[in-house]
């Protein structure tokens, strides 16, 4: 992943323990927001609010997580992806095959898309996916696998910046246009819903959705704190290094191509968590998910957050869909409009987003080469 | 009456004989001259029983070849006046009535009014009325003004077609005016002539309906394979292969055409769709997600100027499509223009944000719409030239509503080529797309390109909303359908190449059209974009890779 560092050897520092308090420190954001969010799971334990809002913290993790795996390529590798829905519906459906398969075993009820297909029994590839472990590996995996042979194929004839992006949004395109059909055995358009049971659990009571909540909280402040260690590592330096110049990265006798796609798929893998995690709270997969706006709304929220700043990201998602939630119940007509404003306004007066307001840091200096 | 059935019988086989012989067709060739009809004879055997009427019928229909048309319209008329039962039989003749029941009418053979008292109403069976009908639908087709009853005629011929002579359909179709009409009848002459009972006449009738080749032409041939005579007859076993593999292949040729006239319409889309996103990707390498945007604006500004020809100029409505061109360009250039200058001015050297910038547009763009006007589809009067079509050959028929878009694009690239080219502003786009610094250096405001070059590539698009009005719906959404094909368009092109744009165009077209018949739209549009991602990742710089700053 670092390249030919053995041959080109870096500094470096001596590492351990208190090495990483002191990493996580440097960035007293993350530190923050990890801590808080530990806070958040830990007060719906004992607080116990309601349902509603138990979920809606769950999903919002869920979509910081999404923000994270797509800052960790967009912030610190310069690759804007336009298709990191893909991932995320990766994860989404492996998991919600996983819930159908549970339920059908436990309540021998085939799945509605069965029924509707005439199918007597699932198709092959189903097999095997009542087992939750195999499930993850399975949806880690594929994501993993998907974007290896995407990543590979790109990066290798060095398809970059504006292209990439492109391309990423026909391959999620295509996705999606492949999942609406309904010979693919995975619901085709209607999507998979109706959950009923989780392990053994009905879903929808208030114990399985604090679980949910808190597991998707938890994995967020790993996925954060986690992420925050590899940007601070050696390999972040490296990654910052690429992102700005990597043709002076890849002189120097660095393994660009090796870099790139390491991270893409490891935020591949991270998206398809957040998918994994997001499915059995909002209780459907679809599609829809695969849209080429819900891709280019992933990268809104991080440029609403700020760019290369994972609490930016973290912040971005939980603050714009939030104000989703509430105002496409509030005032529905209206949330395009402040989006797009919200958009704009970042785009020209606030180029790290939010945290710009916040002053928590000037601007990084691949962005003050802009013309403003 | 009653009582001397056998007399009455006698009695009118005589009058039928006299209509018979009136009405025989004329076989001195010399004189063409058409024989009189008899109409108190016919009128007479009309009052007669079931199987006078029908004989009567029948004659009728054999001899309407050589009949004069006045006599066809009294025949016709007479005939109507049975089937709706206004005919009233006395014993001193038939009488038209003018309503059923009445007591008085107008004599069947002189027109003469008098009394109907008494008369019986003769009520047709089925099989007579079967035949009067057939007898009713060949006087419609040779004797009706109105092309519709003649159509009308022609149908009720075509259920009977064996009962009636090829004279008369002869006759019909080469007194016949109105083209499609023509073709119809020619078509079922066939039909009756392939049920011959003579063979060559058959096998005549194969070789001419293989001279037409359609897919009803086709299923024609192919209904005869179980015919007996194709197992005994060697000559007609032959002529009939013969012929269905000569429609077949006809077919093939033309359902070829067909793909290729759709590929090319489909591409024209394309190209129009793409034109403005490839000239100002290259120029200025912002990726402009709003195109599909000013694609809908342009098909707006269309709805606006048909509305506004309603009210203003009805009389000339059909022109609006026209109008519009001008109108829809300046509208989403305008547009352009203004996101230029508001927002994307500030956002150059910063792609990623500006592809941001121009999705914050589109979506502000698509609600403001759907806001302001609804969101649903917009109801176009289709003028003439873009409704309708020509059948060219075997199946394939040249629709005007895509040659209109054909021609639009083949228009749009000649502007284009034009503006580029050959103007000022052409020279100065160049300029700036290959060296933007060196461009500013030499004096060109390279900040006003932009700007001009941005509004221009947003009026290409809106004059993609122009051509697409006659063939897609138009809705706030409509722009998403195109987007991702478009920038399949431009990124497989190579970016700031008009040409390039245009090959790929006709390529990514020309494949979705081509796939599509074996595998379906959704396979169609997966394989060709996976194609496309595949081909990228071995020619980055895509099909013509542009001269431009590094």
């Amino acid at each position: 992943m670092s390249g030919n560092a053995e041959t080109f050897p870096v500094p470096r520092r001596r590492d351990g323990a208190a090495r990483l308090g002191a990493r996580i420190a440097r960035d007293p954001l993350v530190a923050i927001l990890s801590a808080a969010i530990l806070g958040i799971a830990l007060c719906l334990v004992l607080v116990r609010p309601s349902p509603y809002l138990v979920n809606a913290a769950g999903q919002l993790a869920a979509f910081a997580i999404l923000a994270v795996s797509l800052d960790l390529v967009w912030g610190y590798l310069g690759i804007l992806s336009l298709g990191h829905g893909l991932f995320f519906a990766v994860g989404g459906y492996v998991c919600a095959m996983h819930l159908v398969a549970h339920a059908y075993a436990v309540t021998g009820i085939p799945p509605d898309f069965v029924q509707f297909m005439g199918w007597k029994t699932l198709p092959w590839y189903w097999a095997g996916l009542t087992n939750a472990p195999y499930a993850l590996v399975l949806a880690l995996g594929l994501a993993v696998l998907v974007a290896f042979v995407f990543g590979l194929a790109s990066f290798r004839s060095r398809v970059n910046g504006v292209y990439f992006s492109i391309i990423s949004q026909a391959l999620v395109y295509v996705a999606m246009l492949l999942m609406f059909r309904n010979d693919t055995g995975l619901g085709g358009n209607n999507g998979m819903t109706g959950f009923s049971l989780l392990f053994g659990w009905p879903m929808g009571s208030p114990g399985v959705t604090l679980g949910l909540a808190v597991a998707s909280l938890a994995a967020l402040a790993a996925v954060l704190v986690g992420a925050s260690l590899l940007v601070g590592s050696r390999t972040g330096r490296l990654m910052l290094a690429c992102r700005d110049d990597e043709t002076r990265l890849r002189t120097l006798g660095y393994g660009t191509t090796r870099l790139k796609l390491g991270i893409w798929c490891l935020s591949a893998a991270i998206a398809a968590l957040a998918g994994i995690l997001y499915v059995p709270q909002v209780g459907i997969i679809n599609p829809r998910v695969l849209a080429p706006d819900l891709s280019i709304e992933i990268a809104v929220w991080v440029a609403i957050g700020g760019i290369g700043r994972l609490g930016g990201a973290v912040l971005g998602a939980v603050l714009v869909n939030a104000l989703k939630f509430w105002l496409t119940a509030a005032m529905p007509e209206a949330w395009p409009f402040i989006l797009s404003g919200l958009v704009l306004l970042v785009v020209l007066a606030l180029p790290n987003g939010l945290l710009d307001l916040a002053a928590l840091r000037l601007k990084p200096t691949w962005l003050r080469g802009g013309t403003r | 009456m009653a009582e001397a059935p056998g007399r009455l019988i006698r009695l009118h086989a005589a009058l039928l004989g006299l209509a018979l012989a009136a009405l025989a067709p004329g076989t001195a060739g010399a004189a063409p001259e058409r024989p009189p009809v008899d109409r108190p004879a016919l009128a007479a055997a009309l009052c007669g029983p079931p199987a006078v009427q029908g004989q009567a019928a029948e004659a009728l229909i054999r001899a309407a070849a050589d009949a004069e048309t006045a006599d066809l319209a009294w025949a016709g008329n007479i005939l109507r006046v049975l089937t709706e039962r206004r005919l009233a039989c006395t014993d001193t003749g038939a009488v038209i009535l003018d309503r059923p029941g009445a007591a008085e009418g107008a004599d069947a053979a002189t027109g003469a009014s008098r009394p109907a008292a008494g008369g019986r109403v003769p009520v047709l069976g089925l099989r007579q009325r079967a035949q009067v009908e057939t007898a009713l639908g060949v006087v419609a087709l040779l004797s009706a003004r109105d092309p519709e009853a003649r159509g009308a005629g022609l149908a009720a011929i075509e259920r009977r077609a064996a009962g009636v002579p090829e004279a008369v359909l002869a006759r019909a179709e080469t007194a016949e005016a109105d083209p499609g009409l023509k073709r119809a009848i020619m078509q079922v002459m066939q039909a009756a002539a392939l049920s011959s009972p003579d063979p060559a006449r058959r096998i005549g009738a194969i070789r001419a309906v293989a001279e037409a080749p359609s897919g009803a032409a086709l299923s024609r041939l192919r209904a005869l394979e179980a015919d007996p005579a194709y197992g005994a007859d060697p000559a007609f076993r032959a002529a009939l292969d013969s012929g269905i593999s000569r429609v077949g292949r006809a077919i093939a040729v033309g359902d070829g055409l067909a793909v290729l006239y759709n590929a090319l319409s489909f591409a024209s889309i394309l190209f129009m769709a793409a034109a403005g996103l490839a000239i100002i990707f290259g120029l200025m390498g912002v990726i402009n997600l709003a195109q599909g945007e000013f694609i809908m604006i342009g098909a707006y500004a269309t709805y606006g100027v048909q509305e506004l020809f309603r009210r203003l100029a009805p009389g000339a409505i059909d022109l609006y499509l026209i109008a519009a061109i001008p109108v829809a360009f300046l509208a989403a250039a305008l547009v352009g223009i203004a996101v230029e200058a508001l927002i994307l001015r500030h956002l150059y050297r910063r792609p990623l944000m500006s592809l941001l910038a121009t999705w914050a547009v589109s979506l502000f763009l698509v609600n403001g719409v759907r806001v302001a006007l609804g969101t649903q589809n917009l109801q176009f009067r289709m003028p003439p030239y873009v409704s309708g079509g020509l059948p060219l050959y075997a199946d394939f028929i040249v629709t005007w509503n895509r040659l209109f878009a054909i021609g639009f694009a083949a228009g749009t690239l000649a502007l284009t080529l034009l503006i580029l080219r050959a103007t000022p502003l052409g020279l100065d786009i160049r300029a700036v797309t290959q060296n933007r610094d060196m461009a500013g250096c030499l004096g060109i405001r390279t900040r006003r390109v932009d700007r001009l070059a941005f509004g221009f590539g947003s009026g290409l698009a809106g004059l993609a909303g122009v051509a697409l009005c006659p063939i897609y719906s138009v809705n706030p959404g409509m722009g998403a359908t195109f987007i991702v094909d478009s920038f399949m368009v431009v990124v497989l092109g190579g970016v700031g190449t008009v040409l390039g744009t245009l090959v790929a165009a006709i390529g990514i077209g020309g494949a979705n059209v081509a796939i599509e018949p074996l595998y379906g739209a959704v396979a169609a549009k997966v394989i060709v974009l996976v194609g496309i991602i595949l081909f990228i990742q071995r020619r980055p710089e895509g099909l013509f890779p542009a001269r431009r700053r590094r």
